[in-house]
């Protein structure tokens, strides 16, 4: 009898502890929660320890939410290097945060605009997600705005009305020329000073015949943005930054002297592409330029470790293409994209401060170390990490940080220079069929004047159409 | 008097409760999404936004006048006709041969019929590769027998892509089309044949005025299918060349997804899915008149 009376006096005592234990949870609020995520952020665990959760992390979770919380993450994952990147922080964040469980959904790899697009007609918006067509989603009330301690982090941000909803990842993914130094060197080739001394250059490895100067992956469109992106703003950016906006207001039309001229710059450079270019899809470049098939390419600095993975010994060099006014003009700085939180799941106090501290995790020293480190991109925090990343990458950072002009490609500019939805894409095919000779210069450009035409109908920042946001 | 009507109405209501569970989910899913389609068609909503303006016919007179139509219209019209009479031809000769093959019949059946079960989106990558300028199976080929000069950019020559598509789709389809013909083709009477071979008819007349006339019904049943399966066609496209090089190969049905789901313009994407619609139902009446005047009842 004194046994069993002694068992139920400890049961009761550890029952009463556990409760305690849950009321002290309970009783924090919302915006105390807050409060203190913010003062953990930096506490949290690093990106690459493979080691759970640390106390004071588990402690600290204790006081952000006050239950037990799931978040659904989804991000464009067609990228080996970004999946394992957002496995890795993903379970090192659960790990540090037992109450708190991101779980990453599948983001469709290449169609992600519209993979997303289709989860938020079935209901299935994510709670936290990477992204990309920003503008959209903030006029139709779909992202929460992002805390002041979370975009005091970034050297600059995008702002709709004053308010910041993305976290960029990255910065600008910058374009730039990588090339087989082994047979650069062979050959007495040297990096190009101007523009002119690259098209010579290109000259010289065709007239050589045997590669071909220049690998294209035109059949992936948005790849071939890269090279247009650099036109453009060789031809347009260089003599009007707002031409966009002019164009929305109609003192510009595309058949401007300054956009025909980035059509014939395209025209210049795609005659040096190898056969078969609109065949070509963008993962097959490496293999061109690892196999002795192409002396360059043209892209991010995504492609680094792409290069190196499939031939580690392969002598890569990187350049710029200097504009043909002498200018260094080069994509860069933060994005209109980044880590956005879902505005239904901001209504929830656990959820709203479980993504906002996802996001603090995210960007915390050792964990964003390890993200631009794995991405091979530039670090977009005011307290940038110091990486431990190949010296073409630290070539392409002291190239930005020369740079003349940096700027978004023209396509991730908001405000009144923000394009209609899809533009770019007409744009580029136009492109394509002008470069194959489809189509001709005028009609091209009387064919996206139509388009445009029709587009500023329903979408016009100047004049407000199509801007109406949601409440 | 008043008996017979109420075991009438008894009977209607056990009728209706029997039909009912069907034609809810009938109205659910096929009815009031067609008419909502009609009603998004007047609006300039983006597929996203609360916000859905009524804009009257613009997005109509927009299809009527833009080249891009027209264009995916005419890449349409000719992959459908392409593959409809194409198909058709392939699967009545697998048919014949198969139905006349003495050993292993069911063997070629099956493997005629494999491409059939490979889905669009698969048997679009298998071919795309094999298309592939400079590792493709196809170039491959011809610079091992040293017949360089057949080399061809299949997916990047803009005069040779919808050529390119189109035979894929004909790969990909007859099998179907030769089971139905092969069904057709049995059910043929022996004793009609026989008759006829009796009379001194030769094979190919026998062809001509007895077998085509009878498995008519079949050609009406195919060309049904191949023509709205012709106007439906996406996913090799997708897959294969995204519409491009250009807009060289974008057919309306492509169209209706650019425009719905990359251009943020779900309006205009369901005025071309109502387009489409009155151009499946226009075309496929006109095939059904002229297909069913020739068809011979036994």
């Amino acid at each position: 009898m004194k046994k069993r009376f002694l068992s139920l006096l400890l049961s009761t005592a550890m029952i009463a502890s556990l409760l305690a234990g849950c009321g002290s949870a309970s009783t924090q609020d919302a915006g105390d929660a807050d409060t203190k995520a913010s003062e953990t952020a930096q506490e949290s665990a690093p990106a690459e320890s493979e080691a759970p959760a640390e106390t004071a992390a588990q402690e600290s979770s204790a006081s952000i939410v006050t239950e037990p919380t799931e978040l659904t993450f989804i991000f464009a994952d067609g990228d080996e290097g970004m999946k394992e990147a957002m496995n890795t922080i993903v379970k090192n964040f659960n790990d540090a945060y037992p109450d708190i469980t991101v779980t990453i959904e599948p983001g469709n790899g290449g169609a992600y605009s519209e993979f997303l697009k289709t989860k938020d007609s079935v209901g299935e918006f994510p709670d936290i997600m990477e992204m990309r067509d920003t503008a959209m989603y903030v006029r139709a009330g779909k992202l929460a705005e992002l805390p002041e301690d979370i975009t005091s982090l970034f050297s600059s941000v995008t702002e709709f009305d004053g308010k910041v909803y993305t976290a960029a990842m990255g910065g600008e993914n910058t374009d730039g020329i990588y090339y087989n130094k082994a047979y650069f060197d062979a050959n007495g080739l040297t990096e190009p000073e101007t523009y002119e001394e690259f098209l010579e250059l290109c000259q010289t490895i065709k007239d050589k015949g045997d590669m071909a100067p220049l690998v294209v992956g035109g059949q992936d469109i948005w790849h071939l943005g890269f090279l247009f992106n650099k036109a453009y703003d060789d031809q347009v950016i260089s003599q009007d930054e707002d031409f966009i906006e002019h164009c929305y207001d109609g003192s510009k039309d595309f058949s401007d002297p300054a956009f025909q001229a980035t059509f014939e710059e395209m025209g210049d450079i795609m005659q040096y592409a190898q056969d078969g270019w609109t065949s070509t899809p963008d993962a097959q470049i490496t293999t061109f330029l690892v196999n002795d098939m192409a002396a360059m390419l043209f892209s991010g600095t995504h492609m680094i470790k792409t290069i190196k993975e499939a031939a580690p010994d392969f002598e890569l060099g990187w350049f710029a293409i200097p504009s043909p006014d002498g200018q260094l003009r080069l994509v860069g700085g933060s994005g209109i994209g980044g880590l956005a939180i879902s505005a239904e799941s901001a209504k929830d106090p656990n959820k709203k401060a479980a993504a906002e501290e996802f996001i603090r995790f995210f960007f915390s020293e050792e964990t964003y170390k390890y993200y631009c480190e794995t991405m091979n991109c530039l670090p977009t925090t005011s307290q940038a990490p110091l990486l431990d990343v190949d010296p073409v990458m630290l070539e392409i950072v002291d190239a930005t940080a020369q740079a003349d002009h940096l700027s978004p490609m023209w396509n991730g500019k908001t405000g009144n220079n923000e394009l209609p939805p899809d533009f770019r894409n007409f744009t580029y095919k136009t492109c394509i069929e002008y470069l194959q000779g489809t189509t001709d210069l005028d009609a091209a450009l009387e064919e996206i004047n139509k388009t445009w035409q029709t587009a500023i109908t329903s979408f016009n920042p100047v004049t407000g159409v199509g801007i109406t946001v949601a409440e | 008097m008043n008996n017979k009507r109420q075991n009438k109405r008894k009977v209607d209501t056990v009728a209706l409760a029997f039909v009912a569970p069907a034609l809810i989910l009938y109205v659910l899913f096929i009815i009031l999404p067609t008419v909502s389609s009609f009603y998004y068609s007047l609006t300039s909503w983006d597929g996203i936004s609360p916000i859905v303006r009524f804009i009257g016919l613009a997005n109509y007179r927009e299809i009527f006048t833009s080249a891009r139509f027209g264009n995916a219209l005419k890449n349409t019209i000719i992959l459908t006709v392409f593959i409809s009479v194409f198909e058709n031809a392939i699967a009545l000769l697998l048919a014949l041969a198969v139905d006349n093959v003495r050993f292993g019949k069911n063997v070629f059946r099956s493997v005629l019929y494999l491409p059939v079960l490979i889905s669009g989106i698969v048997s679009g990558f298998i071919w795309k590769i094999m298309y592939n300028y400079n590792f493709g199976a196809i170039n491959s080929f011809f610079r091992n027998i040293g017949a360089d000069g057949l080399c061809q950019d299949w997916l990047g020559n803009t005069s040779l892509t919808l050529l390119m598509i189109g035979i894929v789709l004909v790969w990909k389809g007859a099998g179907y089309y030769m089971i139905i013909y092969l069904a057709g083709l049995q059910s043929v009477s022996t004793d009609v044949i026989e008759a006829a071979q009796i009379d001194g008819a030769t094979a190919r007349q026998r062809f001509y005025y007895i077998t085509i006339p009878l498995i008519s019904g079949t050609f009406t049943i195919n060309f049904t299918l191949s023509l709205i399966n012709g106007l439906k066609v996406f996913d090799q496209i997708s897959v294969m060349t995204d519409g491009g090089p250009g807009f060289t190969t974008e057919t309306i049905v492509y169209l209706l997804y650019k425009v719905g789901f990359n251009e943020g313009r779900q309006g205009f994407g369901t005025a071309v899915g109502v387009v489409l619609l009155f151009v499946i139902i226009i075309l496929n009446t006109l095939q059904q008149k002229i297909l069913r005047s020739r068809e011979v009842q036994m």
